[in-house]
This record gives C-alpha cells, sequence and structure tokens, in this order.
C-alpha cells in the first residue's frame, strides 16, 4: 500500500513538469488516474526485474528519453551509432528548451535576438524588436547538445552502446520480449565492421531520426520528407560581427519553392542552406540563389562542410505498434513553415519516457500499447494547435512570391512580431487581444491582396 | 554613385560563386536577351524620359544617362566575358533609398498612385527574374500599404467587380426569362419562392468564386488541403483495436 501510494507520487512527480505545465489542474488528477489504473491492469514484472526499455537512437529525443527512463527507475539501453555525430541541422532551440531540460547557458553558442526577413523582392523586414532582453533564440551545435543530453542519460543510471540498430524481433508471446539486433562497436578490440550482439527489452523506444530503422521494422509507414541543404561557410571576422545576434530567412522561388533559405549564426561561422518538399533535384540551384541574395555578407568566405539531411512533413501513419513507439524525427515531428524539430524531438522523448514510467508504475510492471498511445494522446493535444497553425502559415504564405511578399509585409507589424516569438519561444498559441487580432486579420487580407493584385501586373510587364 | 560601385563586385565573390558557375551564368543568359529585347520594347513603349536614360546603360556602367544603346550593348558583350559576371542590378532614378521617392511620381499636383503601382510591379519582375543580393546599406523598406486602399480599388477591384456584376446581371436576366417562360412565375413573385433563392444565392456563389475554368478544380483542391494536414496526423488514431481517446 505504501509503496503503491509512494510511486503513484514519484511518478506524478515526473510527470508533472512537461505536461502538466500546460493544464496543470486538470493534469493533475488525470495524472492520478493514470496510474492507478495502469498499476491494477498490467502485469506485475516476473521475480521483482525492472522494466527494460531499448532507446534506438541517441539525438535529443533518444538522449531525453534515456535520461527520463533511468530516472524513472527503468533499465535503459541507449544505442546510437556514432557518438560524435554533426547531424546536419539549423541548431536553433527555443527559450523553453533550455528552462525545461535545464540546460547549461554555455551549450548555447550564439543567442539569435534579431532576424531579417528577405522577401522575394528583396524587402527586409527586421524581426526582434518587441523581445525582452531575456529572450533569444539560442544556436546550438548539434554534436554538443547531443553529447551532453546522452552524458545526462548516462549519470542517470542509463547504458549507452556504441552500436548500429540493425532490426527487431517482435515478442512470440503477449508478454514476451522484444529481441533487439545490432552491430556493437568496439574501439577496444580494434574490428572494424562491429560484431552482431543482441539483448531482449520489454519496449522499444525508436529515436534514430528521418530514415528510422525502427520505423522501418514495424511498419510506421512513410511520409514526405524535405531535403535540407546546408553549407557552412566561415567568414571574416567583420562580417561575422554582423551575424553576432542575427539570422537571416530568405523566402522566394528562387531560393526555396516551398520553404526557404536561412543564414543561421553558429559559434565562429554561419551556416547558409535551403530546403525543399517538391523540386529535390533542384537543390543545389536553390543553394546557388541563397548565396546569391547574401553574396555582400558571406563575400571571401570558405566553405568548411557542405551537409543535407531529409527533414519530415508529416507524422508517419503509425507511431506505436505493440510495446514500440516513435519519438522526434523518427515520427515526423516537425512543424511546417519553420522545420522545427529538436524542441520537439526531445519533448516527445521526455513524454513517451514519462508515459512508460507511469504505465510501467516506476519500472516494476509491463507496460502495454495503451500506455504509449497515452504518450501519443497527450502530445498531440498539447501541441497540435502549434502545428496547425504553422501549417496554416505555410499554406497561406509559402505558395507563390506574392504570398510571400504580403507575409514579410506582415511581419513588419509589432504584433505579429509579438505573437511569432511568444508562440515560438514558449509553444503556446496565446488568442491574444481580439481587436488586434481582427485587426491582423483585415491587415492580412489586405497585403495578400495587394501583393496578388501587384503580382497580376508583374504578369502584364515585359522589361 | 555610391551605390553603383556596388555592382563591381570585388574579385573575391567571383570565388565564391564560381562553384557554381553554371548556375550564374544559367541566369545571366535568360537574362540578358529579355533585357535587351524588353529594352527596345521599354524605349517604344515608355513615356518616362528619366526611366529610358538609366535603363539603357544598366547593365555594367556606372549610370551614364548620356550613353547610347550601342555602348551599351557594347559593355554588355564585354562583361559576359568574365566568369561568372555579376548579374545586372535594378535602378531606376525615383527608386531612392530602398524606397519609392514619391515626389518624383507628381501629376498635376497629386502624386500618381498608378505610376507607383507600375514601378513597383516592374522593380519586383526584374528581381525575379535576376535575384540579386541584399546589402544592410541599401536595404529596401518599401511597404506597399502606403498606397492608399481607393487606388488599389481603382485599379484592381473595380474593373473586376464590373465583369463580375455584368456576369451576374446576364445570368439574372436570363434565367429568370427562362423561369418564367417555364413556369409563368413572374420576377417579383420567383423572389418569393425559397428554391428560386436558393437557386440565387448558387449563382452569386458561382460567379464570386468560379471566374475561370481552372477555379473550379482549385476550389475543390483546397477543400481537401485543409483537411489533409488533420488527417495525416490522426493517421495513426485510426487502426486503434479498442476505440479510445480520440484525437
Amino acid at each position: 500500500m505504501t509503496s503503491l501510494s509512494s510511486s503513484a507520487a514519484t511518478a506524478r512527480a515526473t510527470f508533472m513538469p512537461s505536461s502538466c505545465r500546460a493544464r496543470p489542474a486538470g493534469g493533475r488528477g488525470r495524472m492520478a488516474r493514470l496510474v492507478t489504473r495502469a498499476a491494477a491492469s498490467s502485469p506485475k514484472l516476473p521475480s521483482g526485474r525492472r522494466l527494460r526499455v531499448a532507446v534506438v537512437g541517441g539525438g535529443p529525443a533518444g538522449g531525453a528519453a534515456a535520461e527520463a527512463l533511468a530516472k524513472g527507475g527503468v533499465e535503459t539501453v541507449l544505442i546510437e551509432r556514432k557518438l560524435d555525430n554533426c547531424k546536419p541541422c539549423g541548431g536553433a532551440i527555443p527559450l523553453c528548451m533550455v528552462s525545461e531540460f535545464d540546460l547549461p547557458l554555455d551549450l548555447v553558442d550564439r543567442k539569435v535576438r534579431k532576424m531579417k526577413m528577405i522577401s522575394p523582392s528583396n524587402v527586409a523586414v527586421d524581426i526582434g524588436g518587441t523581445l525582452a532582453p531575456h529572450e533569444y533564440i539560442g544556436m546550438v551545435r548539434r554534436e554538443v547538445l547531443d553529447a551532453y543530453l546522452r552524458s545526462r542519460a548516462e549519470g542517470a543510471g542509463a547504458q549507452v552502446v556504441n552500436g548500429l540498430f540493425l532490426r527487431y524481433e517482435a515478442p512470440k508471446e503477449p508478454n514476451g520480449s522484444y529481441v533487439v539486433h545490432y552491430n556493437h562497436y568496439d574501439s577496444s578490440n580494434g574490428k572494424a565492421g562491429g560484431e552482431k550482439r543482441t539483448f531482449e527489452v520489454d519496449a522499444i523506444v525508436g529515436a534514430d531520426g528521418a530514415n528510422s530503422r525502427v520505423a522501418k521494422d514495424m511498419g510506421a509507414g512513410d511520409y514526405e520528407y524535405a531535403i535540407a541543404f546546408q553549407e557552412r561557410v566561415k567568414i571574416p571576422d567583420d562580417k561575422m560581427k554582423y551575424y553576432e545576434e542575427r539570422a537571416e530567412m530568405y523566402v522566394g522561388d528562387d531560393v526555396s519553392p516551398d520553404f526557404y533559405g536561412w543564414v543561421f549564426p553558429k559559434c565562429d561561422h554561419v551556416a547558409v542552406g535551403t530546403g525543399t518538399v517538391t523540386h529535390k533535384p533542384d537543390i543545389k540551384k536553390f543553394q546557388a540563389a541563397t548565396r546569391l541574395r547574401a553574396k555582400d555578407r558571406i563575400e571571401g568566405g570558405k566553405i568548411i562542410r557542405v551537409e543535407a539531411h531529409p527533414i519530415p512533413e508529416h507524422p508517419r501513419p503509425k507511431r506505436v505498434a505493440g510495446r514500440v513507439t516513435l519519438v522526434g524525427d523518427a515520427a515526423g515531428y516537425v512543424t511546417k513553415c519553420s522545420g522545427e524539430g529538436i524542441y520537439f524531438a526531445a519533448k516527445s522523448g521526455l513524454m513517451c519516457a514519462e508515459a512508460i514510467v507511469a504505465g510501467s508504475a516506476n519500472g516494476t510492471r509491463m507496460v502495454e500499447e495503451s500506455d504509449l498511445r497515452k504518450y501519443l494522446a497527450e502530445f498531440d493535444r498539447l501541441y497540435w494547435p502549434t502545428y496547425k497553425v504553422l501549417d496554416v502559415l505555410q499554406k497561406v504564405f509559402y505558395r507563390s512570391n506574392a504570398a510571400r511578399e504580403a507575409f514579410v509585409e506582415m511581419c513588419a507589424d509589432d504584433y505579429v512580431q509579438k505573437m511569432t516569438f511568444d508562440s515560438y519561444l514558449y509553444k503556446r498559441v496565446v488568442p491574444g487581444n481580439p481587436l488586434d487580432d481582427i485587426k491582423l486579420a483585415v491587415n492580412t487580407i489586405g497585403s495578400l491582396v495587394r501583393a496578388t493584385a501587384l503580382r497580376r501586373e508583374m504578369e502584364k510587364v515585359t522589361l | 554613385m555610391a551605390m553603383a560601385t556596388s555592382t563591381f563586385s570585388p574579385p573575391a565573390s567571383q570565388l565564391a560563386l564560381r562553384r557554381q558557375p553554371g548556375a550564374a551564368g544559367r541566369y545571366h543568359l535568360l537574362s540578358f536577351p529579355r533585357l535587351r529585347a524588353g529594352l527596345r520594347l521599354a524605349r517604344a513603349a515608355a513615356g518616362e524620359a528619366p526611366v529610358e536614360a538609366v535603363e539603357a546603360p544598366s547593365k555594367q556602367v556606372v549610370e551614364q544617362p548620356l550613353s547610347s544603346p550601342a555602348a551599351s550593348n557594347g559593355t554588355a558583350v564585354k562583361a559576359k566575358e568574365p566568369e561568372p559576371a555579376p548579374l545586372p542590378r535594378f535602378r531606376d532614378s525615383r527608386w531612392v533609398n530602398g524606397t519609392w521617392d514619391l515626389k518624383q511620381f507628381q501629376k498635376g499636383g497629386a502624386v500618381d498612385w498608378d505610376a507607383v503601382i507600375d514601378a513597383e510591379a516592374r522593380r519586383r519582375k526584374w528581381l525575379e527574374d535576376c535575384p540579386e543580393a541584399t546589402s544592410p546599406d541599401e536595404a529596401v523598406v518599401f511597404d506597399t500599404s502606403i498606397i492608399p486602399w481607393w487606388a488599389w480599388m481603382k485599379r484592381f477591384h473595380l474593373p473586376e467587380a464590373e465583369k463580375l456584376n455584368g456576369r451576374a446581371a446576364m445570368i439574372g436576366f436570363f434565367m429568370a426569362y427562362f423561369v418564367d417562360s417555364l413556369t409563368g412565375v413572374g420576377l417579383v413573385d420567383q423572389m418569393g419562392n425559397f428554391f428560386c433563392k436558393t437557386l440565387l444565392f448558387v449563382a452569386v456563389a458561382g460567379v464570386l468564386l468560379v471566374r475561370k475554368n481552372e477555379d473550379i478544380e482549385t476550389v475543390k483542391k483546397l477543400i481537401d488541403e485543409t483537411t489533409f494536414y488533420d488527417k495525416q496526423w490522426q493517421a495513426t488514431w485510426q487502426d486503434e483495436s479498442p476505440p479510445e481517446s480520440k484525437k
């Protein structure tokens, strides 16, 4: 009796920070009900052993999941194929991630406080004037962030294994174990390819990114994806000063037909890149156009690295199958319009882990698919408005050059900037003042109408 | 003068662009024939003297209002040789400090907004065909909202409204006649009938939404589009065995 209530209390304590922050009163009540339901229905693990979970992939999603699992009393194994991987990434994290995940401030290479939005006709709008002094968009290096989260997971008790996940076998009986096959890399024994090993777990969390093998094995289905192409350019110091706290975003058909081109500052260089969903073969052309638009500011720069990676556009059709679930990019949690994925990866990993911990009553009981679906339901409920709003923005404003001109024009408005940053930095969709919203709607329609009218005039012009 | 010299990009930029000579060259070749042809057209059609003089040598040379077309063509040929050459920048004497100088658009004391709209359309078209590098010194700050609402109305809304009202009137007259000839119900009595009112609503909506043949497809696609993303997110709940917490 006392152990149940204390485990319930600890489960509640771990569940609280992430999902209950949104709705404290309702959430708390629901959490208490969750714990008792799970504890009553799922069978206790044999011979008092703890629940074993494999987290495949050691990025933000995997690291956050492994740490929360280990803290919750679950025996966790984190498999990562390349411990020093520099995953190609924009590297922007919102303010709430620093506080929610207790990230040390030295992880953030640069604090971006000013953004420049540049339209197809080079109308440049500065946004960020509405930011408070303590607010910023953090730019991180992925290799640094990922390594930090993994080390925290290890500190909490997770076992970090350097290996390549090959496949898993589903259990033969209802409460059987999953068998994970992987290639174990051990620098000490000198074997180049690694040796094939297996181990048994009760549940698998697929955090292995956009080309997830876990997703393939579980038949999760495919998603549409964008190709993000990026060149890291080392520019002279005086030019770097311009990008001290500034990131740039270029929109236009020349730069990308359905995404945007960017110049993001990193620790001592800038990342110039672009992306597309529909015109992937032309990505080099778009990259050249992006470099042209930023020409004056990256002149004299040396390209030190060229990288590309797929970015999912929407979640996979199936995100859970049996006791296997997906988090992060593997699940497809990247927003439209901005292409942001790091925060949602880490958050989904955390929420998934918390659902497993609660469903297993701190690792003492077996979890079921319904427990994993609870994580999906909670994640969908919390972030659906954010995703939907960004989808609508992308559909409306990335349609054509005219729409992009209107978009940049709208960004000059202070109210728009405030709403955008509020929703980006804190991941909440705040309704705001209704009168201002009506004014915003009218201005948006006006901008779109003007831009479309100019577009029709443009078609009549022959230069 | 200072602004124009920025077109001469220092050699370092050639290094950066050299990686993609094909792409830059492609832009280059695309723009030149059109520009030259367009210039001839513009010269024939344009009534604005200051624009003409600046356009002619706009390619590589510093603004020289007196240079002849032959000289500009000559410099154009020369400019093709350094590969990749910088693309022609947009130049207009009324485009000052990144925005349109409204004082130069005066017509009879008031600002000629139609000319502003034309100039901005031309500028956007130019930049769409030859995208330019941005620079903080020559920041573009033009906002289309400085053009008053009635200028937009007069130019774009009124002709369209006239066309649509004309269509609606033609349909309305013909349908009223047709229904009257079939049923003997006059116009006033038709307006009192619920079915006729529904037809009227459908006709008005149709005239407003379907203006070109392609609009029918567009409307259908739009309806699909609004719910597509939602369906992708809910896909994982479709195969749930006991229908639990639905999104």
